[in-house]
C-alpha cells in the first residue's frame, strides 16, 4: 500500500518537475529561439505528461476510486490534457514556441489541484455513476483545448498589436520629423529603436494586410530590430489564426458532447437531464461564447482580430466554468458537497 | 403594400445576418450568466439580504430570480430559432451550396498560372486526371465558350452546417414537448406511509430507507462522506400490481413511463401531546418533517419542528457534525402568529411546555425519503438532436469543402498553355493555404516530369 502510494507522489514530482524545467525551456525558446532549448523542453514536457497519465492510472489501481471526482482529480487530468494537446499542435503545426506558455499555466493549475487533494475519498452517491468515467474526461479535455486556443490567441494579439504600434511609430515618426514636440512625448525604447529602424530602411507604413500579413514588422526586422525580428519569426497572424481555429474546433464538439454527456448523467441522478444548475449553465454560456466564435469565424471581416478576442473572452469563461463556481456558487456540482 | 415587403426585407436582412445571430447569442449568453450570478427561484427575502434594495427590486421585476423561464429567456431563443430558419434559407443554403460558375482566376486570393508545353485538350485531360486521382470530384462545364472544370473535395460536407443547425432545432421540439406534454414533481415519503402520485395515480409506499455515511480522516479534519441512500419502496402502477422495488441515486426506477429519483433524505419526528397533563383525543400522535409546524388548539401559536439533530456532542450538549443517529435530539421554536418566539435543543422522550397546559413530547423519528418524478415525452427528440448537432460540428469543422476551378488557354504562338488554377473554401483562404500550394507544387511537378523538358519558367502569382 504505501509502496504504492510512493510510486503516485513519485510520478506526481517527476510530472510537476519536468513541467518547471520544461516549461522554463520553452518559455526561454520562445524568446530565443535557440534549438537546444526546444530540444531540452520537448522532451521534459512529453515525460511530465506521461508520467502525468500513469500517475492517474496508478492513483485509480491504488484506490479503485475514479480519481477524477474532486478538484484535485480533475485538475490533474485538466493539466494533463493541456500538455498532450499543446504536444500534438506542437508536433503538427512546428509550434514548440507556443507549448512552453500552455504547460506553465497546467503545472499551475497541477500545483493549484495538489491543493485540493484530500487523500482518499470514496465519492458520494450521486458521483457514482459510469457517467463519471465519461462525462468528466470530456468537459475536462475540452477545457484543455480552449486553453490551447488561448495561448495562441494571445500570441497572435502580440503580434498584431506590434505590427500596429510599428506601423504607427512609423506614421509617427513621419510626423516626428516636422514635430519635435511629437516625438517628445513618445520617448520609449521601443518606440526609438523600432522608429529608428523603420526610418533606415525607409518603409512607409501600410494598413494591415487583409491575408495577415504584417509589412512593417517585417521591415523593421530587416532593418535589425530585435523585438521585430523575434516576432517575425513567428508564424503569420492567418496562420496563427487557422491554428486557434483548429483548437477551438476541438473544445467546441468537446464541450458540446460534455453537456450532453452530463445532460445524460443528470437524467439518471437527479431526474431531468437539464436543472439549470450553476455548473451545467455556465459550460452552456462557454459554449456560447465559442459558438459565437465559430460563427464570426464565417466572416472575412470579423476573422483575425476579433475572433481572437472572443477567444480570450471564452477562456476567460472557462475558467470561471472551472473554478470560479465552485468557488463562489454553490450547486449540485459543487466538489466539496 | 411596398412598405409592408420592404419591411420583410429588412426583417430578412437582419434576421439573415451572422452578425445579428452572433449578437442573439451574445444577449442569450449574458441571460445565462445572470442565471448562474443570482440565486435562482429563492424567496424575495433572499434578494432583499443579498443585494442592495434596488437590485434586489430589478431582479425581481425582470424576472431574473426565475430568469431562464422568463419572457426574455424564452424570446431570446425563439430569435434565435427565427434567425436560424431564416439564416438558413436565405444565406447558408445559397452560400454553401454554390452552383459552379466561372471566376477571375487573379481576384481570387488562391490562384497560380501554370504554362506548360502541349495541347489546349491534352493539359486540360492531363489535369483532370490528376485531380481525380486525388480524389477530387471533377466536372466540366462550359460557360461562353470557355470551358471550365471544377475539382471538389469534401462536397458532401457542405451540409454539416445545415445539419448542425437542424439538431439545434430538434433540440428546441423537444424541450417544447415537455413543456406541452410532460410533468414533474416531488414527494417526500415517511417510512411506511404510503402516497398517491396526482399525476399518474400511481401509489408508492415506502417500506424502509437507509443511508451510509462513512466518517474519513482528511487532511483537513473529519468528513461524513455519504456513501448511499436506499429506498425500498412498493410500488401500484396502471395494473394494480404492487411490486417491491429500490430506488438509489444514479438508479432510478420506471412506472408506467414516469421515472421517479432518490432525491433527499430527512428526519421525521412523531410528537405526542398533552393538555393539563390528560392526552387529547385526535391530536395524539402527529408526524412532522422538518421546518413543518402544528397550531396549538386555542391558542395563537404553533410548535415548529425546525430539524433533527442526528447526535449530540456530549461534552459541549450542542449538536456535533456527525450526520449518524447517534444521540438524537430536535430542534423546536414557538410560533405565535408569524413571530418566532425562540428556540431549543430538545432530547427526545423529553416533554416541552407549550402554555395555557400544553405540552408536547418528540417521541421518536422516523426516515423519510424524498423522492422526484418526471415524465418526459421530449427526452427521445432531444437525444437524437444532441447526436444530430454533434454530427454537425464534428462535419463542419473537420471537413473542409474545398472547391478548385481550373481554366486551360493555350498561347497559340509559344505552342503552350496557361493553366490558371483558383481555390476557394467555406472558411476562407487562409485555412487552405499551405495545401493549396502543396497541391499547385505537386501538380506542376507530374506536369513537368523531370528530364529533357523545354526550358520554360512556370509563372506563379500567390
Ligand atoms: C444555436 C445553434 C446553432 C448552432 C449549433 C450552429 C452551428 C453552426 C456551425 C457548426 C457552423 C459552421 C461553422 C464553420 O464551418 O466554421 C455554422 C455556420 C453558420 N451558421 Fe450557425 N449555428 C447555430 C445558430 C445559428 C443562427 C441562429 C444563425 C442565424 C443567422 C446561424 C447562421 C449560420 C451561418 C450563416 C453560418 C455560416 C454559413 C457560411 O456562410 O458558410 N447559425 N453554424
Amino acid at each position: 500500500m504505501t509502496g504504492h502510494l510512493q510510486a503516485d507522489e513519485l510520478l506526481m514530482i517527476v510530472a510537476i518537475a519536468s513541467y518547471v524545467i520544461g516549461a522554463l525551456a520553452l518559455i526561454a525558446y520562445f524568446f530565443a529561439r535557440e534549438e537546444y532549448l526546444r530540444n531540452l523542453g520537448a522532451p521534459l514536457v512529453i515525460v511530465g505528461c506521461v508520467a502525468q497519465f500513469a500517475q492517474l492510472i496508478v492513483r485509480y489501481a491504488l484506490t479503485g476510486i475514479w480519481p477524477l471526482l474532486n478538484l484535485y482529480g480533475s485538475l490533474s487530468l485538466f493539466a494533463a490534457m493541456s500538455v498532450a494537446f499543446i504536444i500534438f499542435f506542437a508536433w503538427r503545426y512546428k509550434a514548440w514556441y507556443a507549448a512552453g506558455f500552455v504547460v506553465a499555466i497546467a503545472a499551475i493549475a497541477l500545483a493549484y489541484g495538489v491543493t485540493w487533494n484530500e487523500g482518499t475519498m470514496p465519492p458520494v452517491p450521486s458521483l457514482q455513476s459510469y457517467w463519471a468515467k465519461i462525462h468528466v474526461p470530456i468537459v475536462v479535455s475540452s477545457y484543455a483545448a480552449f486553453l490551447v486556443a488561448f495561448v495562441f490567441s494571445a500570441i497572435y494579439l502580440v503580434k498584431y498589436y506590434a505590427e500596429q504600434r510599428i506601423a504607427g511609430v512609423k506614421n509617427i515618426a513621419a510626423e516626428a520629423v516636422s514635430d519635435v514636440g511629437g516625438v517628445a512625448v513618445r520617448l520609449t525604447p521601443g518606440y526609438m529603436m523600432a522608429s529608428a529602424a523603420l526610418q533606415d530602411a525607409g518603409v512607409a507604413a501600410q494598413p494591415m494586410q487583409v491575408r495577415g500579413e504584417t509589412p512593417a514588422l517585417e521591415a523593421a526586422a530587416a532593418a535589425g530590430n530585435p523585438m521585430a525580428q523575434w516576432l517575425s519569426s513567428l508564424p503569420t497572424l492567418s496562420q496563427l489564426d487557422v491554428i486557434v481555429y483548429r483548437a477551438v474546433a476541438i473544445g467546441l464538439p468537446l464541450i458540446s458532447l460534455g453537456i450532453i454527456t452530463g445532460a445524460a448523467w443528470a437524467k439518471e441522478a437527479w431526474g431531468a437531464y437539464w436543472q439549470w444548475d450553476p455548473k451545467e449553465t455556465a459550460a452552456l454560456a462557454t459554449w456560447i461564447v465559442y459558438l459565437a466564435y465559430m460563427h464570426l469565424h464565417t466572416r472575412n471581416a470579423w476573422r483575425g482580430l476579433r475572433t481572437n478576442w472572443v477567444s480570450i473572452l471564452g477562456f476567460g469563461i472557462v475558467v470561471f466554468t472551472y473554478l470560479g463556481v465552485n468557488i463562489w456558487i454553490s450547486g449540485l456540482h459543487s466538489y466539496k458537497v | 403594400m411596398t412598405a409592408i415587403r420592404d419591411s420583410y426585407e429588412a426583417l430578412v436582412r437582419t434576421f439573415g445576418n451572422v452578425l445579428f445571430a452572433v449578437l442573439l447569442f451574445v444577449v442569450w449568453g449574458i441571460l445565462t450568466m445572470i442565471g448562474v450570478i443570482v440565486d435562482q427561484g429563492k424567496d424575495a427575502s433572499v434578494y432583499f439580504s443579498s443585494y442592495p434594495a434596488a437590485i434586489a427590486r430589478a431582479i425581481l421585476r425582470l424576472g431574473f430570480d426565475n430568469i431562464y423561464h422568463s419572457p426574455w429567456y424564452i424570446g431570446i431563443i425563439g430569435l434565435i430559432l427565427i434567425s436560424l430558419a431564416v439564416c438558413t434559407f436565405k444565406r447558408v443554403i445559397p452560400a454553401r451550396l454554390p452552383p459552379l460558375r466561372p471566376v477571375k482566376i487573379e481576384k481570387i486570393p488562391l490562384h497560380a498560372q501554370i504554362e506548360l508545353r502541349g495541347g489546349e485538350d491534352d493539359v486540360r485531360a492531363r489535369v483532370e486526371r490528376f485531380f481525380s486521382s486525388r480524389g477530387w470530384n471533377v466536372r466540366k462545364r462550359e460557360f461562353d465558350g470557355t470551358e471550365w472544370s471544377f475539382a471538389d473535395k469534401h462536397n458532401w460536407a457542405r451540409r454539416g452546417v445545415l445539419i448542425a443547425h437542424l439538431g439545434f432545432v430538434i433540440i428546441a421540439a423537444g424541450t417544447t414537448v415537455y413543456w406541452a406534454r410532460g410533468f414533474s414533481g416531488d414527494a417526500a415519503i415517511v417510512t411506511g406511509q404510503t402516497v398517491q402520485i396526482p399525476q399518474t395515480k400511481a401509489f408508492i409506499r415506502l417500506d424502509d430507507f437507509r443511508y451510509t455515511i462513512k466518517p474519513i480522516l482528511t487532511k483537513s479534519g473529519m468528513v461524513y462522506q455519504p456513501i448511499d441512500y436506499v429506498s425500498h419502496v412498493t410500488v401500484t402502477g396502471n395494473d394494480g400490481i404492487p411490486r417491491k422495488m429500490t430506488v438509489r441515486v444514479n438508479h432510478p426506477i420506471d412506472v408506467d413511463g414516469t421515472l421517479y429519483y432518490q432525491a433527499s433524505y430527512g428526519f421525521a419526528t412523531q410528537f405526542s401531546f398533552t393538555h393539563d397533563g390528560k392526552p387529547v383525543p385526535g391530536f395524539g400522535d402527529v408526524v412532522l418533517k422538518e421546518g413543518e409546524q402544528v397550531a396549538i388548539p386555542g391558542t395563537r401559536n404553533a410548535l415548529v419542528y425546525d430539524r433533527f439533530v442526528p447526535t449530540v456532542d456530549k461534552s459541549s450538549g450542542m449538536p456535533s457534525a456527525d450526520p449518524r443517529v447517534n444521540d438524537p435530539a430536535v430542534v423546536l421554536s414557538m410560533d405565535q402568529s408569524g413571530a418566532n418566539l425562540g428556540s431549543a435543543l430538545i432530547d427526545l422522550h423529553t416533554p416541552i411546555a407549550l402554555g395555557n397546559g400544553w405540552s408536547a413530547t418528540p417521541q421518536r423519528y422516523l426516515l423519510y425519503s424524498g423522492f422526484q418524478y418526471r415524465y418526459d415525452p421530449g427526452i427521445p427528440l432531444v437525444g437524437i438532436g444532441a447526436m444530430v448537432l454533434l454530427a454537425g460540428l464534428v462535419i463542419s469543422f473537420y471537413f473542409l469543402p474545398a472547391r478548385l476551378y481550373a481554366r486551360v488557354d493555350a498561347n497559340a504562338e509559344r505552342g503552350t498553355c496557361t493553366i490558371g488554377l483558383a481555390a476557394t473554401t467555406v472558411k476562407g483562404y487562409d485555412i487552405f493555404e499551405t495545401q493549396f500550394r502543396e497541391l499547385v507544387d505537386e501538380l506542376r511537378s507530374h506536369l513537368e516530369p523531370p528530364g529533357p523538358s523545354p526550358h520554360l519558367q512556370p509563372a506563379e502569382a500567390f
